[in-house]
């Protein structure tokens, strides 16, 4: 099997400086500035219609921002960039290819030929629990299954940073947890920059170093919290302990006032 | 822009008629302006109101009944699915076959009159009306009927305040298909019997070598339909306000 | 578009049709009017017209004409959907004459066409070609404005270019849409090659349905409306067929 992780190279900073952007007369954004540490996981999160995703895309470089700057690594972001995968909410996967042809599809378009890309996709299959499931369809797959099509596909590119718009939103709270917990020990072995956009705040705070809480309309940064939890957190019963409670409610009260 | 790109189109259009008229493309190829001074001239002696009446009689007269008793049965098959499901063989090899083949026989049945032109005019239409009246009782949501029954509605009207509005969009959109393929029908009866309304005019023209005229009365023609289908979108629109 | 789901002959179907059959024998067994013979003397018609190579020869030269129309009219319907599909220029230059024409008489244009071409068979496949070429252009247009904005964001955030994007998601989404344009076209181009070869009545099927309603040869009528209804049936799931080859995902 490929080692996908062998030839990782090292994960990369992200500086989001001074972003803002409006879609007509909607202000999205308004002068947003984070900083996401190299290999650090980072949510982001705020009532519905703060711009998280506008933020995610910004750094994906599928929005251009009216002002402000994007830097991944050493690049200034103006496209979409090699060191980036995202996973989508609604997972975007070709519903007219196979999970194996899902997977290798991001290999497909940077030019990977056919033997590499099989191998690469094999293995990412593989590490997200979907061996054996090379040549089923979308349709076939429940929501959790497609998903993780979806995280195989933005990991077999080896990208240095994970771009994760809602990626649990539509999938049921038993498979989310089981999910979550592998993403977790994907990221322990893997160590990218992770950037999460989400509205559970059990599931930032389970998943993320930090948490950024962004206020709406127009999205800024309202605060950044910090998630003191210690690592490894999957299958440790973090989610049981008082300090994980207390976190949880701690965000709460910072957004309750935000609505 | 959009207005623009469109006038542009039209324009380019006119143009390229123009050109294929000076080029001579075709002996007889009337210019733009030719067959628009001919249009006007056949507007002016009356000529082609007379012929677009005649024309509209059979159309109206066969159409209409395709809505009358198209529509009736294909609720009839979409209520009573024994019905729905026999009929619907009939209904799919009438709307696979080249309706045209059947003209002849209709003449040899009807003669060469107004009837015989109304009755190709209804057989061109009413297999869509049919078929998306049934297509709009089977689409009906199974949620509003079990809430209605619920309520502990009676059978009639279950029908009447469930059924027949649920399914009056696709019936609208089958009369309006329907129109298109009535007029197709229509054109083809005229052109085929040739002694009256608007295909008579088309094809006298045509053996009088009168091409700018022909022309006219093609594009009368096609002005006609495009009037009439859009003047049926218009109350379709009309009648489905809620949906927007 | 009226509601044509796919027609599923099933025992239904052969229950239907066998029992118009019957009934059919039996009123023409019973002569209750010339316009009704019985199947069997349409049968031995249709058999004799086969063998005496009328039947054969007529269809020969209404296929050649259908092909010789639908072909370029899927290939440049195809190609003129996806222009319009893809750039708002070409779309907003087109899209009125499209949807006008989807549903104009498009049979008041056969004389236009007979006036360009003379009376020739070239003016059956003109005629099949323009009853064929909107419906699919309407259908391949809806199938890459159909395309999910998702997928497209997808393929962006990997890098695609305007090509592969349009040749890795474009054009796969949208070739069920197309795949039901080339059915519904074919459907429209028999019809318009029976329109077109009796309008000129000189060559094909539809010059002998003139030649046998103008003789009153009632069983040879039948049995040449069944000939165009079995070609019609048969493209249709000619098309039906490639559809499924191409479309398996679904």
């Amino acid at each position: 099997m490929a080692d996908v992780t062998a030839a990782a190279p090292p994960p990369v900073e992200i500086v989001v400086d001074g972003v803002s952007k409006a879609f007509g007369t909607v202000q999205a954004l308004v002068d947003v500035h984070v900083r996401v540490r190299a290999g650090e996981f980072l949510s982001v999160i705020g009532p519905s219609g703060c711009g998280k995703t506008t933020l995610l895309k910004t750094i994906a470089g599928l929005i251009a921002a009216d002002a402000g700057r994007v830097v991944v690594g050493d690049r200034i972001v103006e496209g979409p960039g090699r060191e980036c995968s995202v996973v989508f909410q609604d997972f975007a996967l070709l519903p007219w290819a196979t999970v194996q042809k899902n997977a290798e599809f991001g290999l497909l378009l940077r030019g990977v030929p056919a033997a590499e890309r099989a191998e690469r996709a094999r293995g990412v299959i593989a590490k997200v629990g979907l061996a054996g499931f090379e040549q089923a369809y979308p349709a076939q797959l429940s929501g959790g299954m497609q998903q993780r099509v979806g995280l195989a596909r933005a990991l077999a590119v080896n990208p240095q940073v994970l771009l994760m718009d809602e990626p649990f939103a539509s999938i049921d709270e038993q498979t989310r947890r089981v999910f979550q917990d592998d993403l977790l020990r994907l990221w322990s072995e893997e160590r990218k920059t992770v950037v999460l956009v989400t509205h559970s705040m059990e599931e930032a705070i389970y998943l993320s170093h930090r948490v950024v809480v962004l206020s709406p309309r127009p999205g800024r940064v309202h605060q950044v919290f910090e998630v003191p939890l210690p690592r490894p957190r999957e299958g440790a019963g973090v989610r049981a302990t008082a300090e994980f409670a207390r976190l949880v409610d701690d965000l709460w009260k910072i957004l309750r006032k935000l609505q | 822009m959009v207005v623009a790109l469109r006038l542009v189109s039209v324009i380019a259009f006119v143009l390229l008629w123009e050109w294929a008229a000076l080029v001579q493309i075709s002996f007889n190829f009337p210019s733009p302006w030719a067959t628009l001074t001919a249009l006007v001239a056949l507007v002016g002696s009356g000529a082609i109101l007379t012929a677009t009446a005649t024309s509209l009689q059979s159309l109206l007269l066969g159409f209409g009944s395709a809505i009358v008793l198209g529509v009736p049965f294909g609720l009839l098959m979409g209520v009573v699915r024994p019905v729905g499901r026999v009929a619907r063989v009939y209904l799919d090899l009438l709307i696979a076959l080249p309706t045209a083949a059947l003209i002849p026989l209709v003449i040899l049945s009807f003669g060469i009159n107004i009837l015989s032109s109304a009755v190709i005019v209804f057989v061109f239409s009413v297999p869509f009306v049919t078929m998306n009246a049934y297509g709009g009782v089977r689409d009906v949501r199974p949620r509003l009927v079990e809430m209605a029954r619920a309520f502990d509605a009676s059978g009639p009207q279950l029908f009447f305040r469930i059924v027949l509005p649920s399914a009056l969009p696709m019936i609208l959109a089958g009369i309006r298909y329907a129109l298109s393929r009535a007029f197709v029908g229509l054109i083809v009866a005229e052109l085929l019997l040739s002694p009256f309304g608007l295909g008579r005019l088309i094809m006298a023209s045509r053996s009088m070598f009168e091409h700018d005229r022909m022309f006219a009365t093609v594009l009368w023609t096609l002005l006609l339909a495009g009037f009439a289908l859009a003047a049926l979108a218009r109350v379709e629109g009309r009648l489905l306000r809620w949906r927007t | 578009m009226p509601d044509v789901r796919e027609s599923d002959l099933g025992r239904t179907g052969l229950i239907a049709v066998g029992g118009l059959l019957i009934v059919w024998e039996a009123l023409g067994r019973l002569d209750v009017s010339m316009f009704v013979p019985p199947v069997t003397t349409v049968a031995a018609a249709w058999w004799q017209l086969l063998g005496n190579g009328t039947l054969t020869r007529a269809a020969a030269s209404s296929l050649g004409s259908l092909v010789k129309g639908f072909v370029p009219a899927a290939v440049l319907g195809v190609a003129v959907g996806l222009a319009m599909g893809r750039f708002a220029t070409v779309r907003h230059l087109l899209d009125g004459w499209v949807n006008a024409l989807m549903s104009a008489p498009l049979s008041a244009l056969v004389p236009v066409l007979i006036a360009l071409f003379g009376i020739r068979d070239t003016v059956v496949a003109a005629t099949v070609f323009m009853f064929s070429f909107f419906v699919i252009v309407v259908n391949t247009l809806t199938g890459v404005r159909g395309t999910e904005p998702s997928l497209v964001e997808m393929a962006r955030s990997f890098g695609a270019g305007e090509v592969a994007l349009f040749g890795r998601v474009y054009w796969p989404s949208a070739l069920p849409a197309v795949m039901l344009g080339l059915r519904l076209g074919v459907v429209q181009a028999v019809k318009g090659m029976v329109v077109g070869e009796m309008l000129i009545s000189l060559v094909g099927l539809g010059e002998r349905l003139i030649y046998y309603g103008n003789t009153f040869l009632i069983a040879e009528l039948y049995a040449v409306i069944a000939s165009v209804l079995l070609i019609a049936l048969t493209a249709s799931q000619l098309a039906q067929a490639l559809d499924r080859a191409l479309v398996r995902w679904k």
